[in-house]
């Protein structure tokens, strides 16, 4: 295992630029905890995650219909798409946070088990980051981030908040230990959420419109982290309305309507010539008339 | 009409003892009482948000029940039916019971809505870092309750603490009857109520003030 060298990036309040990663010094953090291990039962050649004949219905109507998707170690895949083409709901499917009707989800090869017990473990290896942040308001930031590792993972939690500390340091957030998130900025609030994800160690990470209730100054800063995450090789399912993102970070850029995958391939392709209808009306409303 | 209101004075102070030592009962009855019905509350809470439909079934129907029937009618049926079918408990117990079961109702019904006032994504961060439901109601959900918690609660005790005047009417010797007795001996309602209701407004408003307290120091 290799040691590696994580970019503390210097915590900057006034929100950073989407582009511009200043790195200021480089510090050697709890090297063995955040390179990625094998979990055991992973099998190395099996995705990531890997989705098939997905369905599910909220009454009436039909979110998701026949979805397969396979994204592998390492990638970056993003989900674009008009609103309720079923985005969300896709990824929720992926931890269970919504049951699909039919079809399988595996994570790292291993389905997602019914049983609740068994579930609670796999959510464990699945990190989410939510539109709302959902941080936990009646503690710390830094209580936050520990909260997983020490009530899940019974870590002790001296050692919790060592890789709380330097998972907040990671996100630029080191002076906001003590805050709640009601003192913090929404920016702030996402990055927090973001560490408290990654302190469960988890094999891929959710992002579920992560930048949508941001200020669109406090938007840079959260990107920073997502494309600081994406080039240590965290593998990463992305809904996103931030276009250019996708296409700066993303491997693959898979195109959602109507709960059905319209397109997807690598993010040149699809957002240059794509190839679908449903794809091209759906880019035309959302880039600049020049780009399409 | 001085004279009068001298002799009353002296009056009250001499009744007052009596009814002091009885305003002790009242306050164990409602603590008591309070203990059984947040207790027994939380757990018919937990059950009506179950997944379960048993579950549920039962809680809405306890609820529906203690609530929908007089807490009065309630107190004679401890006291007085249940010895019938073999549960016999003497007056104290009848009527922590009877007043912690009524009162466990309403505590349901107080910490279910506060419950299902914190936002559903709470929840979801919690299950997505792998908590199991119960652990996640435990440290995330519940915790976050209290605050909202408190000011229902507070009335709910107050009026627990006043109903316990219904306790009267199965001779329970609590502040009420210790009134009933005096006025028996003397044929003076008029100083003995107007004490006994004075008594119930100190303890009422001394409560209130330590669940204002408590809310202040829980929004820091």
């Amino acid at each position: 295992m290799s040691a590696m060298i994580i970019n503390a990036r210097t915590s900057n309040n006034h929100g950073m630029v989407a582009g511009t990663s200043v790195i200021s010094h480089a510090v050697n953090v709890n090297t063995n905890y955040l390179s990625q291990a094998p979990q055991p039962g992973s099998r190395p050649e099996a995705p990531m995650v890997e989705l098939k004949g997905v369905c599910k219905r909220f009454g009436s109507l039909q979110v998701l219909k026949n979805i397969s998707l396979s994204v592998d170690k390492g990638e970056v895949v993003s989900i674009i798409g008009p609103s309720g083409s079923g985005k969300s709901t896709l990824l929720r499917c992926v931890n269970y946070l919504e049951k699909p009707d039919s079809g399988t989800v595996s994570i790292a090869g291993n389905p997602v088990p019914e049983d609740e017990s068994a579930l609670n473990s796999a959510r464990a290896r699945v990190g989410m980051v939510f539109q709302h942040f959902n941080l936990f308001p009646h503690m710390t930031a830094l209580e936050n981030i520990m909260e997983g590792p020490v009530q899940v993972k019974r870590i002790p939690k001296s050692e919790a908040k060592e890789i709380a500390l330097s998972l907040l340091s990671k996100v630029g957030l080191s002076d906001k230990a003590g805050a709640y998130p009601r003192q913090l900025s929404g920016g702030q609030k996402q990055r927090v959420a973001i560490a408290r994800a990654l302190a469960m160690q988890p094999d891929v990470m959710l992002f579920d419109k992560a930048t949508s209730a941001l200020d669109p100054e406090l938007i840079g800063e959260v990107l920073q982290v997502m494309r600081d995450l994406a080039a240590e090789g965290m593998t990463m399912l992305v809904v996103t309305h931030e276009i250019g993102f996708a296409r700066e970070v993303s491997d693959r850029i898979v195109v959602l309507a109507g709960g059905q995958i319209a397109e997807e391939g690598r993010p040149e392709d699809i957002l240059s010539a794509p190839l679908n209808q449903r794809t091209r009306e759906f880019l035309a409303k959302i880039l600049p008339p020049t780009r399409v | 009409m001085k004279e009068s209101m001298v002799s009353a004075a002296v009056f009250i102070q001499n009744i007052l003892p009596t009814l002091l030592r009885a305003s002790g009962v009242t306050v164990k009855l409602t603590a008591f009482s309070i203990i059984l019905g947040i207790a027994i509350g939380t757990a018919v809470a937990l059950m009506r948000i179950s997944r379960s439909k048993v579950l549920s079934g039962v809680a809405t129907a306890y609820v529906t029940v203690l609530r929908g029937t007089p807490l009065m009618v309630q107190i004679l049926i401890v006291y007085f039916a249940l010895p019938q079918i073999g549960l016999r408990m003497d007056k104290f117990s009848s009527a922590v019971i009877a007043l912690g079961i009524n009162a466990s109702a309403y505590i349901a019904e107080i910490i279910r809505a506060a419950i299902e006032s914190i936002d559903p994504g709470q929840m979801e961060a919690a299950r997505s870092l792998g908590m199991s439901y119960g652990l996640a109601m435990r440290r995330i959900i519940i915790p976050q309750t209290y605050r909202r918690l408190l000011p229902p609660l507070g009335n709910e005790f107050i009026a627990l603490l006043k109903d316990t005047s219904l306790i009267a009417f199965i001779g329970g010797e609590e502040l009420t009857r210790a009134g009933q007795h005096i006025i028996s001996a003397t044929f003076r309602p008029w100083p003995v109520y107007i004490t006994v209701a004075a008594i119930y407004l100190c303890m009422t408003a001394l409560f209130s003030f330590v669940v204002q307290f408590g809310e202040r120091k829980l929004l820091q």
